[in-house]
């Protein structure tokens, strides 16, 4: 139902736009729109309300949600024509839907500047997939089991919580959204940037998807813009809402914020020294691609000199970090990192001193073992991911390091591919299966792993006992058995 | 013996500085007495290879005067010393310290002898290359710094055969040498040899820990006769069959030869050597088992069954698509099974004959590099010579994963980690998991770190976890047949040797020997600014 919602409600309002551009799709993507719409309606009334809701089925329905919502906007493209109905176009529509709806910069398709709805689609698929990034990770994962470790902070949140009950968070999350990207949008336009440009490029920046066909960041304000808005974006959602309730107070004394700032900074002062770059343009340059990798937004940049070897490693690492927990960025973000850093500091701990009780705290409390365990396994299931996908795009046809990379990105949700000098890679040169061969790791990065995981267990388990192999290999084997002894006797 | 004995009682020991706990302090009584002894083993063998080195008449007596001062280092450290009691710290700061000590110490050879002394390369580059192939070698990593530049055929016979003994002595562990002759050490002995051994622990093969230390040499021994036979058989000369045995069961890699196995070009020595590391990378208690009791339980412990199982795909897969790219079948199969099982166990020959033969993996299209890029990760058994992150704590680490993943459906269900039908406790979960974040973070670092030294991307990545996993040759600049020397600058591999080390005792020893005297320092100066701060309220 949601993901009939989310596709009607973005084919209307691109039809809509279609009607400032050509207007050749308007009435094929209203047409759908209103299907979808009406389809989402008619599920909602004849689905009645669940007795008890179980933890797991959140995380399925949220996974099925997510892929429904993709091939939805995979149909979307192929209906608008923009890409060809063809094996090849098909592959297309479905790995563009993929990298936009999970906010992931590794898109292939190009619409036509005057192409309103097509370019529109796109930057709306993102802003959709940002929203549902938040969403899951502020209103569903840690209500249902996982991704506690955002819970454990939001949960104190003094006079005005972000987040007391899930539709708060809802609302909440849909304003500040809604507000960051439009004031984005303003930004973008006031810099230089065409309204539509900059509307698209504010979807784009807001979602962290850094996809915006057509409307290039392409003038110093621009990209300054791009670099304060993506930051925005990778900010956690109770920072802006502590900032937009005048709670300001104390902000800085979260250590994730600072390691945030420290890493912008850090990052941007080694790219500048490991890219023979300086003065105001290199600066520039260097921080709008950290910014970029460290936000996963993934807006393309050319390397401002020559990359030394440290250069793409650091991106490929920023990328591989992400932004706040809470934010719509992807990666492993960096409240998870910190939680991995004390476990193995308790760790040593207790090597030194095996019968004490170490406890790791997470913003002054004490954190919950089964969150801490919850970050290892995600931690685990995350390189997990990451080298299988890169071993599947390696045996694909890619080299070495634009398979590893383009595993770092996809399962970070990241972008684009660079290669060891620092060149923007267009994945349209990697052959059909590589790109396909990405797509769960988008998926499974967007859905901040467990829940993919979760889905494919539950799928798993109803596969198991609809068929029930076991139990009739060893029905089969006692038939040979008692056969066995027939023919003894 | 005994009036030896009785000489050494009635010397006193020198006193320590009051440290509280006996046997605390980085330079306390047992960590220098543990330490001394190592290094004697050390000198015994400079001393084997420096008489060698004699007999053979090659060079000048540079491993001897090596041997000479090592033993008086040795006797420096541990005459005045006892062994006392050990708690946790001490027993990991022990630990650390003599493999630290042995590593820098065994440079000595290479350094009299000149044998990176090339090309008018500056001290401060000889000395690293010294120190990098000394830790490669008791780290039983493989890594080296001979090339083409100074050939590994060109050394004398004695700094060869040195080179093969520190790997031999490293595989199986320089302080379960000590353990075995240190009875005062008790109960503080299987601690030793815990912190040491590869794995989650080690298993005990006798009642007493000097048995079990001696029975692990024994199996040690055993095997690396066996793999010398085998190769003396298979065609090779006596020196090189047994300085390749030593390296095939310690899992090492090195070889007196500058191609490695690739010299020999033969099926049947590759054949021999196969079957050697992957011996040498199953559990030494499989193999006592086997030896003590003629109880061939290989195929039923789960652990084993799993290593073959990976390799075995790995090298199948491999194969398939080496013969894929237009290698031939017997060439590819040959190719693939080789390298796999010489990465998977952490040993490191090469069978390439040359750059670009069949045998130079870092030729081989990304598919099968990928591959082996995850086989460096894998690792051997626990118990075993082998590196790398180990089959069990991958399976442990799945068992987890799975159960936390099932915790999510079943929320109030109690579920245990389970391997096959052992219940795990959660205290090894814990530590696996522990083990698993600190080496993620280690490779993160480290890569960074070496790439910033000047390393490109492939060759820090893969350079990083073949030192953490004492793998020896990596892919990118490092292949089989390149030298570290040519492959990464100078300062990136002295970040490589401290991570074989850190590899080498499995991460933790290492690391909180370095950490335990920062946290005594703080203690230390905590209550030193305390009781400055007393002192000042009480005159305020």
């Amino acid at each position: 139902m949601v993901a009939l919602g989310a596709t009607g409600l973005l084919a209307t309002v691109a039809g809509l736009v279609d009607l400032v551009g050509d207007g050749d799709d308007t009435v094929v993507l209203l047409v759908v729109g209103g299907l979808l719409g009406v389809g989402a309606v008619l599920l909602r009334a004849a689905t009645p309300p669940a007795e008890r809701i179980r933890d797991a089925n959140v995380l399925v329905a949220t996974v099925a949600s997510l892929v429904g919502f993709l091939l939805g906007v995979a149909g979307l493209l192929l209906a608008t024509g923009l890409a060809p109905a063809t094996t090849s176009g098909i592959v297309d529509a479905l790995a563009d839907a993929t990298a936009v709806g999970t906010t992931t910069a590794l898109g292939v398709l190009q619409p036509a500047l005057d192409d309103h709805a097509g370019r529109f689609l796109l930057a709306g698929a993102q802003w959709l997939g940002g929203l549902g990034a938040l969403m899951i990770g502020v209103a569903v994962l840690p209500f249902f089991g996982a991704g506690r470790e955002f819970a454990d902070r939001s949960r104190r949140g003094g006079r005005r919580p972000m987040t007391p009950d899930q539709a708060t968070a809802v609302r909440n999350i849909t304003a500040i959204h809604g507000s960051v990207s439009a004031l984005t949008w303003v930004a973008y336009a006031v810099a230089g940037a065409e309204p539509f440009d900059a509307l698209l490029l504010g979807m784009a920046t807001a979602s962290t998807g850094g996809r915006a066909v057509g409307a290039p960041l392409d003038t110093a304000a621009l990209q300054w813009v791009a670099v304060g808005g993506m930051l925005a974006a990778g900010t956690s959602l109770v920072v802006l809402w502590r900032l937009v309730h005048g709670r300001a107070r104390n902000l800085w004394r979260s250590d994730e914020l600072q390691i945030y700032v420290g890493l912008v900074v850090v990052g941007t002062l080694l790219l500048l020294l490991w890219s023979d770059g300086g003065g105001p343009d290199g600066l520039r340059g260097a921080a709008f691609t950290v910014t970029a990798a460290l936000t996963t937004t993934g807006f393309p940049s050319a390397p401002g000199g020559t990359w030394a070897p440290a250069a793409p490693i650091l991106v490929l690492g920023l990328a591989s970090i992400g932004p706040m927990v809470g934010s719509a960025g992807g990666g492993f973000q960096i409240l998870r990192h910190r939680i991995l850093a004390q476990a193995a500091v308790r760790e040593m701990l207790r090597q030194m001193h095996p019968r004490s009780l170490t406890l790791v705290r997470l913003g002054g409390r004490v954190a919950d073992e089964d969150t801490l365990s919850k970050v290892v396994v995600t931690q685990f299931l995350f390189v997990s991911v990451l080298f299988g996908t890169a071993l599947v795009v390696a045996l694909g046809g890619l080299d070495l390091v634009t398979a590893l990379g383009a595993a770092v990105h996809a399962i970070s949700t990241a972008g684009p591919v660079r290669t060891v000098d620092g060149v923007v890679v267009d994945p349209a040169s990697w052959p059909d299966g590589v790109r396909l061969a990405l797509l769960p790791a988008m998926v499974i990065g967007r859905l901040s792993v467990y829940p993919a995981f979760v889905a494919v267990g539950a799928g798993v388990s109803v596969a198991r006992d609809r068929v029930r192999i076991r139990r009739r290999w060893r029905s089969l084997g006692g038939w040979r058995r008692a056969r066995g002894k027939v023919n003894r006797s | 013996m005994e009036r030896w004995r009785a000489v050494r009682r009635r010397i006193p020991a020198i006193p320590l500085p009051d440290r509280g706990v006996a046997g605390r302090g980085v330079w306390a009584g047992t960590t220098r007495h543990v330490s001394g002894l190592a290094l004697l083993f050390v000198a015994g063998g400079m001393l084997v290879s420096g008489l060698v080195e004699l007999g053979a008449g090659d060079e000048g007596p540079a491993v001897l005067l090596a041997a000479c001062i090592t033993a008086a280092v040795a006797l420096v450290l541990w005459w005045p010393t006892r062994p006392g009691a050990l708690d946790h710290t001490a027993v990991f700061t022990a630990v650390g310290t003599t493999w630290l000590v042995a590593s820098v110490i065994g440079a000595l050879p290479y350094l009299l002898a000149g044998t990176f002394a090339v090309d008018g390369r500056p001290w401060a580059v000889v000395l690293a290359d010294a120190l990098f192939e000394s830790v490669s070698g008791y780290t039983a990593s493989g890594s080296t710094v001979f090339g083409a530049h100074n050939p590994i055929e060109a050394q004398g016979t004695g700094v060869l055969l040195y080179r093969q003994l520190t790997q031999w002595a490293g595989g199986m562990g320089i302080v379960v040498l000590v353990v075995m002759v240190l009875p005062a050490l008790r109960s503080s002995g299987l601690g030793l040899i815990d912190a040491e051994a590869p794995g989650m622990g080690i298993d005990r093969l006798a009642p007493r820990i000097k048995t079990t230390a001696a029975w692990f040499w024994l199996v040690y021994l055993t095997l690396t006769a066996m793999v010398a036979a085998g190769l003396l058989v298979a065609g090779m000369g006596p020196f090189d069959a047994v300085a390749h045995a030593m390296s095939a069961a310690a899992t090492g890699g090195f070889s007196p030869r500058d191609a490695s196995v690739g010299h020999w070009d033969s099926a049947t020595i590759e054949g021999v050597l196969l079957v050697a590391m992957l011996l040498g990378g199953a559990s030494f208690a499989l193999h006592s088992a086997a030896l003590r009791e003629r109880r061939f339980g290989y195929w039923r412990d789960r652990e084993f069954r799993a290593y073959v199982v990976v390799l075995g795909i790995s090298a199948t897969l491999i194969t398939v698509l080496l013969v894929d790219d237009g290698m031939g079948i017997g060439r590819a199969v040959r190719s693939a099974a080789f390298n796999v099982v010489a990465l998977g166990t952490s040993t490191g020959f090469g069978n390439a004959t040359g750059t670009g033969s069949p045998g130079d993996f870092t030729a081989w299209a990304s598919g099968p590099q990928m591959v082996l890029l995850l086989l460096l990760v894998f690792g051997g058994c626990t118990g075993s010579t082998s590196g790398g992150v180990k089959v069990m704590r991958l399976r442990v680490g799945m068992a987890h994963a799975y159960r936390t993943l099932r915790g999510l459906r079943k929320p109030r269900a109690l579920l245990p980690v389970r391997l096959g039908p052992t219940i795990l406790p959660e205290s090894i979960v814990e530590r696996v998991a522990g083990f698993m974040v600190v080496y993620g973070l280690l490779v993160v670092t480290g890569t960074v770190v070496v790439a910033a030294l000047g390393a490109d991307l492939v060759t820090a990545f893969s350079g990083v976890i073949s030192a953490l996993g004492n793998m020896g040759p990596a892919l990118g600049e490092a292949g089989p047949t390149a030298s570290y020397a040519d492959a990464v600058p100078t300062p990136a591999r002295v970040v490589l040797s401290l991570l074989m080390l850190i590899g080498r005792l499995e991460i933790f020893p290492m690391l909180l020997m370095l950490v335990a005297p920062y946290r005594r320092v703080r203690t230390a100066s905590g209550h030193a600014i305390g009781a400055v701060r007393e002192r000042l309220d009480g005159s305020g």
